[in-house]
């Protein structure tokens, strides 16, 4: 008898499994993870407050105390898609939960923390909280908006060179320390490349589908839509919706998200104009099936692959179009973000290099994850796509 | 041919009238419209003045007009055929012979035309130099990789060239300025600007007199920009060395290949003479998307280096909020991105004979 070779192995188990075989997409995932819980736990890494404390014999935590809406909100999303991810339902449904879950999860926040609405940072050196039994202080333990003017900072002090306080990547020009800037700027940049290429991807399916599916004069007529997106430089596109608009994280993620579609829609379009002819779409279309159903439940899932490629390197490109906005000067003025840290390493009078090293060095590193995670989703769903594809 | 390039000339219209459409629209939903947006800057002013100066804009460019009737007045003004106006902004007959406008900057006082003028042939030119610079680097890397496949430089050049193309270029310009144009490190390069002041009384050449060495005019402009066209090129050959090899390696073991080795070629007559010419598609179709990457790309590096060209007018158009600039910019910058794709077609019937668009 001949052995079978019954290879149980699903579609997407195999992707993954060939996608994680090369030891670059490794360092890659690690390093996003590393931004992830960066992001998630900014406030517990690098704040001034400290995170317990025990004072004549009562135990609190400042850092809880004040936590702001948008921290607490992102702590709770975190812990839902943990969850969420856990649960033996449908992709699809998941999805649908943990987005229900999280909008819930907002609106419980908004109503229910109410932090304090001025925070000086000067207080927690003073002797209300360090005259204690014991207290436990963040791995670094200075805010990122905390200028530390009660202890003197002269501000642009080298990593390590400052006398009495370690700043492991020194200072800026206001006497924040860097690496807690850092920190907490990792928030910034990973919301807006995964919101920012969600709102483009959602866009491009539905044109490019559109597109793809009817072909003719629809297509005829999308494609100069896509043409026109993309004949414009997409940077230059950015500042005039950056620069008529307000300048809001939200505001940059919807801008970034509605420049930077196109690619998708072409995509998409290539993929369904190959797929419309396909015995089992014409089946569909038969049965009588509502379009959405046609479009998104039968043609999507089996075009989906080559758009994961795209979408990779997608992030990679919204994270570095917030970026480039912020050393522009027209990024998020008040927070602090890796391309608006670069920025100000070239407006200072001196050039200090830890300024623009770290922050830079960030950018770099992130977009290198997502391109090296791009690209072996690329070599593992298709290595003839991989041989076809140039410049993304 | 002919009838080819007419279709395509004439499909360019209706993209060049989506462009401006589409940036219009952005401006003019901006809050408080384009009008309160031009007058942003002239919170010093004495009331009487603000509304002399809201005036004079209203007359000149009709800003108290709806917005579609705003923007076709902008359009009958750019384009070369179109109804007259006099100085009141009365319209007049219909003309073909009218030219074009393109107005008048708000931010500057002066006609967009003349600073546009100024400002395109030095991003022109920075992109001329980035341009066959990139090609060298990519295809001589790509070439050896390709015919290495395998060694320590393709697998090192492989990993390399996709970092170099995941470096943002603003870190890559900053830390290039930082060290090597600045007094603290080396100070080799000059730090802001295409040429230096004494240069334009210098001769073209380089020679000696009285003082010693001059380096003319041509050293000093090639001194000032040899940090902007390494931050320009980098990324983009990067990008074209992975792909000149994908394109080599996939014509080295094709038939006609080992047809020229079984009759005894040399293996570098076969790559250069044969493989190399056959590889050169892709790179050409990839040469038109590269137009519009520099374009953008020289925004961010005339930003660093302070070089006054397009990009640099780009952003302080959209700073200013100036209106005439923004748009003229738009669709510039588009048509030069159609024309590259055109010119990228146009080239690929010269490489490969066998592509005919009749």
């Amino acid at each position: 008898m001949t052995e079978v070779n019954n290879n149980h192995e699903s579609f997407t188990t195999r992707i993954w499994r060939k996608t994680l075989d090369g030891v670059g997409v490794k360092l890659g995932f690690f390093w996003i993870g590393l931004l992830i819980f960066a992001a998630v736990f900014a406030p517990f890494l690098a704040n001034s407050m400290p995170l317990l404390m025990s004072k004549n014999g009562v135990i609190s935590a400042p850092v809880l105390e004040y936590l702001s809406v948008e921290d607490s909100w992102v702590l709770a999303t975190f812990f839902l898609a943990l969850i969420v991810f856990k649960l033996p339902f449908a992709l699809g449904k998941r999805i649908g939960l943990f987005l229900v879950s999280s909008a819930l999860a907002a609106l419980l926040v908004i109503a229910f923390v109410k932090p304090p609405v001025l925070v000086i940072y000067d207080d927690f050196r003073s002797d209300n909280f360090t005259q204690v039994d014991w207290r436990i202080m963040p791995p670094v333990p200075y805010a990122p908006t905390d200028y530390l003017r009660d202890i003197g900072s002269k501000g642009l002090e080298a990593p390590l060179t400052s006398t009495g306080h370690t700043h492991w990547m020194g200072t800026e020009e206001n006497g924040a320390d860097v690496f807690s800037r850092m920190i907490h700027a990792c928030r910034i940049s990973l919301s807006i490349g995964l919101i920012a290429s969600g709102i483009a991807l959602f866009i491009g399916v539905i044109v490019g589908g559109l597109m793809g599916y009817f072909s003719g004069l629809v297509d005829m007529l999308g494609m100069r839509l896509v043409e026109i997106f993309e004949d414009i430089p997409t940077l230059f596109l950015l500042l005039t919706f950056v620069a008529f608009f307000g300048r809001s994280l939200y505001m940059m993620m919807v801008i970034i998200g509605i420049t930077g579609w196109s690619g998708y829609a072409r995509y998409v379009r290539q993929e369904f104009l190959k797929l419309r002819k396909q015995d089992y779409v014409q089946a569909a279309i038969a049965s009588g099936l509502p379009l959405p159903s046609i479009l998104f439940r039968h043609m999507l899932p089996n075009g989906v692959a080559p758009l994961l490629v795209a979408v990779s390197f997608g992030v990679a490109g919204a994270i570095l179009s917030e970026a480039t906005l912020s050393f522009l000067g027209l990024g998020v003025v008040d927070a602090p973000s890796w391309g608006q840290m670069l920025d100000q390493a070239v407006k200072s009078s001196t050039f200090n290099w830890w300024m623009a090293v770290f922050p830079g060095g960030a950018i770099f590193m992130t977009v290198f994850a997502y391109n090296l995670i791009g690209e072996a989703f690329r070599d593992a769903i298709d290595p003839q796509l991989s041989r076809k594809a140039g410049v993304n | 041919m002919l009838t080819y390039l007419l279709r395509r000339l004439l499909l360019m219209i209706p993209t060049l009238l989506g462009i401006t459409v589409l940036v219009f629209t952005v401006m003019a939903m901006s809050p408080g419209g384009i009008s309160a947006q031009t007058l942003i800057g002239g919170t010093d002013m004495k009331p009487q003045e603000k509304q002399a100066l809201l005036n004079y804009y209203n007359k000149r460019y009709g800003l108290d007009k709806p917005a579609p009737v705003q923007y076709l007045r902008w359009l009958n003004n750019v384009s070369p055929i179109g109804f007259t106006t006099d100085e009141t902004g009365k319209q007049g007959d219909f003309s073909f012979t009218k030219g074009m406008d393109l107005g008048t900057s708000f931010q500057y006082g002066r006609p967009v035309s003349e600073i546009l003028a100024e400002r395109i042939p030095i991003t022109l030119l920075l992109n001329l130099v980035t341009i066959p610079f990139t090609y060298l680097i990519a295809i001589f890397v790509g070439m050896k990789s390709a015919a290495n496949r395998g060694s320590t430089f393709d697998v090192g050049m492989g990993v390399s060239m996709l970092g170099l193309w995941s470096i943002p270029t603003m870190l890559a310009g900053v830390l290039l300025l930082g060290f090597f144009a600045n007094v603290q490190h080396f100070q080799w390069f000059p730090t802001a600007g295409i040429s230096s002041r004494e240069a334009q009384d210098m001769a073209f050449l380089p020679y000696w007199d009285q003082t010693g060495f001059v380096r003319g005019f041509l050293l000093d402009r090639i001194w000032h920009l040899i940090l902007p066209v390494i931050c320009l090129s980098y990324g983009s050959f990067a990008a074209l060395a992975k792909l000149t090899r994908t394109s080599i390696l996939e014509n080295l073991n094709s038939d006609y290949a080992r047809t020229a080795r079984a009759k005894g070629l040399s293996e570098q007559d076969v790559l250069w003479k044969h493989v190399f010419r056959n590889s050169l598609l892709p790179l050409i179709t990839i040469s038109a998307g590269l137009l519009p990457s520099l374009l953008a790309g020289s925004l961010i590096v005339e930003n660093i280096f302070s070089i006054n060209g397009m990009g640099q007018l780009a952003v302080e158009a959209v700073r200013g909020r100036d209106r005439e600039l923004v748009l003229s910019i738009t669709w510039i910058s588009g048509f030069l991105t159609l024309i590259g794709y055109l010119v990228a077609d146009f080239c690929y019937t010269i490489v490969d004979p066998r592509v005919n668009y009749d």
